[in-house]
């Protein structure tokens, strides 16, 4: 063999040693089925908030197809229609008639705080994916978030405001008949107040358009350099509507799920909404972890927040449930869960601490040229 | 005041027959005599007695028929130009609109203009034998159309043997795809190539020769068609050009001979001008040319068809080839500079003891414009372009000469420069110096282009002198002495990169200057197949670092925009990320931050910072924060 021959026989070898990734070990099936329920809005309301979130869960078993021990694991879905009584009883089907190892749930704060009231009564571990309100892990031992909680939502946003954005006097609207909405208004006062910053009004959003002319013509006399707006996306469209109308043009800023809600249902709106800025989870420009690479792989189709959402709480109850014996103990992957540390999510590490709090990076997105952009994370 | 011909004939067809009653509608109401051209053709002797002026409107074969007997019979002629002629009416500058072109027909002031006959038939624009891709294309054609039947020529010229003469004797033996003899340069792509120096009573005629050596310069030779250089138009490299009353064609074979666009005759062709042979009613333009008794009655322009060893090779081949070749007797200077480029001197060796000194004293001194300096007294560009012209031609003198000279040159700076390093006391690493440590993919591509301007510059002496600026661009000396400050302080990493670097540049300038004189013609082939092929191993040896190095670049600049978008809520305290600066020290990696607060930031706060990052991030990061606070 001719020295050429012989040098790229063995550069071409190293390659080989060097250039392959070793393949993962592969995991032989038990045949065994762990059942985990999912309870989410799929009719009504906030459908996206299911649908999107679905398509996450998807993905998520796509990249885990069986748990470590080869057990598969299997979705029991329900729809509560975002309806808290509806919740409790599609939480108590699966708990008791289905049998379910976990609940994972997509819903918003107010079903998820009134799930979370049942929780200690059927002792099964809840994943809550997009509920942000701090009560939702407050006595009781089983709710967990994966997402940030309002606190740390409205204390960011206070932040971004006043030192990212260098705004003083704020306008603040909230949907009192919403908790969600009127819990996190509350904490960004609290915040930017104890910030320093000036809050000219607190407006409370009924939803009459005849009254928002009006409402948005008296907030404007006192000259609020922002409006913050923790409210659903129709009522951001319809305040954005007046704005147009009578030629006011302040910065706006809502608050998580907003951006996503427009992106999946309110498309035409996209233009209106140029320039308002919202509190996510995610944004497909920020850093994106190996886990999210694969992720990103693995995903077909179009991706918003509450998808990426779930495939994160998803792969985080798949991580608790394989660092159990038995994967299906609901003690254990409840307990696996509150002590998850540094799990590596789409955009960064995340962790939640024994209450059931998630500790992990925020993002401020914005709207611009019909496009959704990213703006900072927050660690 | 104008004045008008009280009468005149007016030859016409069945076609531009209706044109009689405008004429007899002038308000100077001349007497017409109309009158068929068959009828006049058949007797022109009793059809012109006695006439003074002609009116013709016809085909182009009636009008060079009127001519011929103008310049017999002595009568002034004005023409009509039909819907369709509008060369002609460029040609004689006559007004578009019919009655505009009929007051200018009828005027009393024609002017006096030469005929033109190629082979005895009249040439009213141009007489064309061979291939003349875009020089036959009339004027007022679109670019575009023009450009797409050039370009579709490409591959289906070629050049014959071509013996032209003129009538002072001059006899021009050459290769040429081939030639347009021309009346007037107006109405033709081929006569802006020589509207200053002709007119239509001048004496002459003109000859265009088209002899494109190769594609690249039939390329050239439409760019420079295309996009015409404004005042002063210079001839396009492939084309010849002869003024003369007579030119004689004689192709090696026969071929057609193409009069105003019609196949009329067969070479040779002998084209003469019978100056001042007719009166022409012509518009302002025309006449504002005047004669031309200033010009040089003959004119032979053609350095730059084939000739010599060029003639042989373009002879032979059936299709031009893609890469033009050049004999060297074409560029006998540039060769002689050349090779005393590549021959080791004192001169040289001073030089560059010179120069070492001066950019180790910029290095130390961080001073950019000393290194500068250091730059253009450096003398390693031209063994470096020697040694391309070497290996391009296969000349083992040369390249043997220009490897001695670099590598003399090498040993001389890094010796020198380890020296000077021992006498330094210190061991400062300056920002200049540190600028030489990190070679990438960029400093290759800058290696490449500049080997071109390089290459480029030396072959044309009008821009010889920005080989400064190709040498400032490239900075051979200033990596060479970093290079031997490594060597000075033992550090080999500090020797190793700046040394990659100046490799980088040497093998980048010889291989991007051996394809540029490839391309300009120096070379029919690259000759010293393996001594390039040895290069080309060279380059792919030191790429890969390159791509490594280009790869941590790009990784860091990511990496330096993403952290400015981070933000971290730190014990109830916000810091912004304003700026991020990636270094690569010693191996670890220092991200040195700058952060804006508002609140006054302690060392607990810091900590806890640090440790966000940490978890963060992958890999080791050591953290130096510089804060901004905001008021």
């Amino acid at each position: 063999m001719c020295l050429t021959r012989r040098i790229t026989m063995i550069i071409f070898t190293a390659l080989l040693a060097f250039g392959c990734e070793p393949a993962p070990p592969s995991i032989t099936p038990s045949g065994n089925i762990i059942k985990i329920g999912i309870i989410a809005p799929f009719s009504v309301s906030d459908v996206a908030k299911g649908e999107e979130g679905l398509r996450g869960i998807h993905t998520a078993m796509a990249m885990h197809p069986l748990l470590n021990n080869g057990d598969k694991v299997e979705l029991v879905v329900r729809d509560d229609q975002n309806n808290p009584a509806k919740a409790v009883q599609a939480l108590k089907e699966l708990t008791h008639t289905e049998q379910v190892a976990a609940v994972l749930t997509l819903s918003g704060s107010e079903t998820v705080l009134a799930m979370a009231g049942q929780a200690n009564v059927h002792q099964i571990p809840i994943v809550a994916v997009l509920a942000t309100h701090p009560d939702v892990t407050k006595d009781n031992h089983w709710v967990s978030q994966i997402c940030f909680d309002n606190i740390f939502q409205g204390q960011v946003a206070a932040f971004f405001v006043r030192d990212d954005l260098l705004v003083d006097r704020v306008a603040i609207f909230k949907t009192p008949t919403n908790i969600y909405s009127s819990n996190l208004a509350a904490e960004f006062k609290d915040q930017f107040r104890a910030l320093g910053g000036d809050v000219t009004d607190v407006v409370e959003i009924l939803g009459e358009e005849a009254d928002l002319v009006q409402t948005l013509t008296r907030v404007r006399e006192k000259d609020p350099e922002l409006l913050y707006m923790p409210l659903a996306a129709q009522d951001v469209i319809a305040i954005q509507q007046v704005l147009k109308q009578i030629g006011w043009d302040p910065i706006e800023m809502a608050s998580d799920g907003l951006l996503a809600t427009v992106i999946s249902q309110h498309t035409e709106h996209l233009d209106l909404l140029d320039g308002l800025l919202a509190t996510e989870f995610f944004h497909y420009l920020s850093q994106v972890t190996e886990f999210g690479q694969r992720a990103k792989k693995a995903h077909k189709g179009r991706a918003t927040s509450y998808t990426a959402m779930a495939v994160e709480g998803f792969s985080i109850l798949l991580d608790a449930m394989n660092r159990c014996d038995d994967p299906a103990d609901r003690d254990c992957i409840n307990r696996q869960i509150r002590s998850t540390t540094d799990f590596e999510g789409l955009i960064g590490k995340i962790s939640i601490d024994a209450k059931g709090k998630a500790h992990r990076p925020l993002i401020v997105n914005g709207i611009k040229n019909g496009r959704m952009q990213y703006i900072v994370k927050v660690y | 005041m104008k004045t008008y011909v009280p009468g005149a004939t007016f030859v016409h067809t069945s076609e531009t027959e209706d044109l009689v009653e405008r004429l007899l509608g002038h308000p100077s109401q001349p007497s017409i005599k109309p009158i068929t051209v068959d009828a006049l053709m058949n007797d022109p002797a009793r059809g012109l007695a006695g006439v003074e002026h002609v009116v013709v409107s016809g085909p182009l074969e009636t009008i060079k028929g009127i001519t011929l007997l103008a310049a017999e019979y002595g009568f002034s002629v004005g023409a009509i130009p039909t819907d369709k002629q509008r060369r002609l009416a460029r040609f004689y500058d006559i007004p578009g609109d019919v009655d505009a072109a009929i007051d200018l027909a009828l005027t009393a002031d024609p002017m006096t203009i030469d005929m033109v006959l190629c082979n005895g038939y009249v040439v009213l624009f141009q007489a064309t034998v061979g291939q003349l891709p875009m020089l036959d294309a009339p004027i007022d054609a679109g670019k575009f159309s023009m450009l797409k039947a050039a370009l579709l020529r490409i591959f289906k010229i070629d050049l014959i043997k071509y013996r032209f003469a003129t009538q002072g004797g001059g006899e021009i033996i050459t290769a040429a795809s081939g030639c347009m003899i021309l009346h007037h340069p107006k109405g033709s792509m081929a006569g802006r190539l020589i509207a200053n120096d002709s007119t239509i009573a001048d004496g002459s005629v003109s000859a265009l020769i088209s002899a494109p050596m190769s594609v690249v310069k039939y390329l050239k030779f439409l760019l420079q068609l295309m996009i015409p250089a404004g005042g002063n138009v210079t001839l396009p490299s492939s084309i010849g050009y002869l003024k003369s009353p007579v030119i004689e064609i004689e192709p090696g074979t026969e071929l057609d001979g193409y009069i105003d666009g019609e196949k009329q005759t067969r070479t040779p062709l002998r084209c003469e001008v019978k100056p001042a042979a007719v009166r022409v009613n012509v518009g302002p333009a025309i006449r504002s040319e005047g004669t031309t008794e200033n010009l040089a009655a003959e004119r032979v322009d053609v350095d730059k068809l084939p000739r010599g060893k060029e003639l042989k090779k373009a002879w032979k081949r059936e299709r031009i080839p893609f890469f033009s070749y050049a004999s060297e007797e074409r560029f006998q200077d540039l060769f002689t500079a050349l090779r005393d480029d590549s021959k080791i001197n004192g001169l040289y060796l001073v030089l560059m003891v010179l120069s070492t000194m001066l950019a180790a004293a910029g290095l130390y001194l961080d001073s950019a414009s000393v290194i500068i300096g250091a730059m253009l007294l450096a003398p390693l560009m031209a063994p470096i372009v020697s040694l391309a012209m070497g290996l391009l031609r296969g000349e083992e003198t040369m390249i043997r000469n220009s490897l001695v000279k670099i590598l003399a040159g090498i040993a001389i700076a890094l010796i020198a420069s380890s020296f000077i390093t021992l006498i330094f006391p210190y061991q400062a690493v300056t920002g200049e110096m540190q600028a030489r440590l990190n070679p990438s993919l960029l400093d290759l591509a800058v290696a490449i282009i500049s080997g071109v301007a390089a290459a480029y510059s030396k072959s044309f002496k009008e821009i010889i002198q920005s080989l400064a600026g190709v040498a400032i661009a490239v900075a051979l000396v200033p990596p060479l002495t970093v290079a031997g400050t490594g060597i000075g302080w033992g550090d080999f990493h500090f020797f190793s990169q700046a040394f990659l670097l100046f490799s980088t540049n040497l093998v980048g300038i010889i291989i991007a200057a051996a394809l540029t004189f490839r391309i300009l013609g120096f070379s029919p082939a690259i000759r010293s197949k393996r001594s390039m092929g040895i290069v080309l191993c060279l380059l792919a040896l030191i790429s890969v670092p390159l791509c490594i190095s280009y790869g941590r670049i790009v990784e860091k600049r990511l990496m330096e925009q993403r952290w400015q978008k981070e933000r971290f809520l730190v014990n109830g305290k916000y810091i912004i990320v304003e700026q991020a600066d990636l270094r690569g020290i010693g191996g670890k990696q220092v991200v040195v931050m700058e952060v804006v607060v508002r609140d006054l930031l302690n060392r607990q706060d810091l900590k806890e910072f640090k440790k966000k990052i940490k978890i963060h991030f992958p890999g080791k990061l050591i953290v130096r924060v510089k804060t901004i606070y905001l008021p």
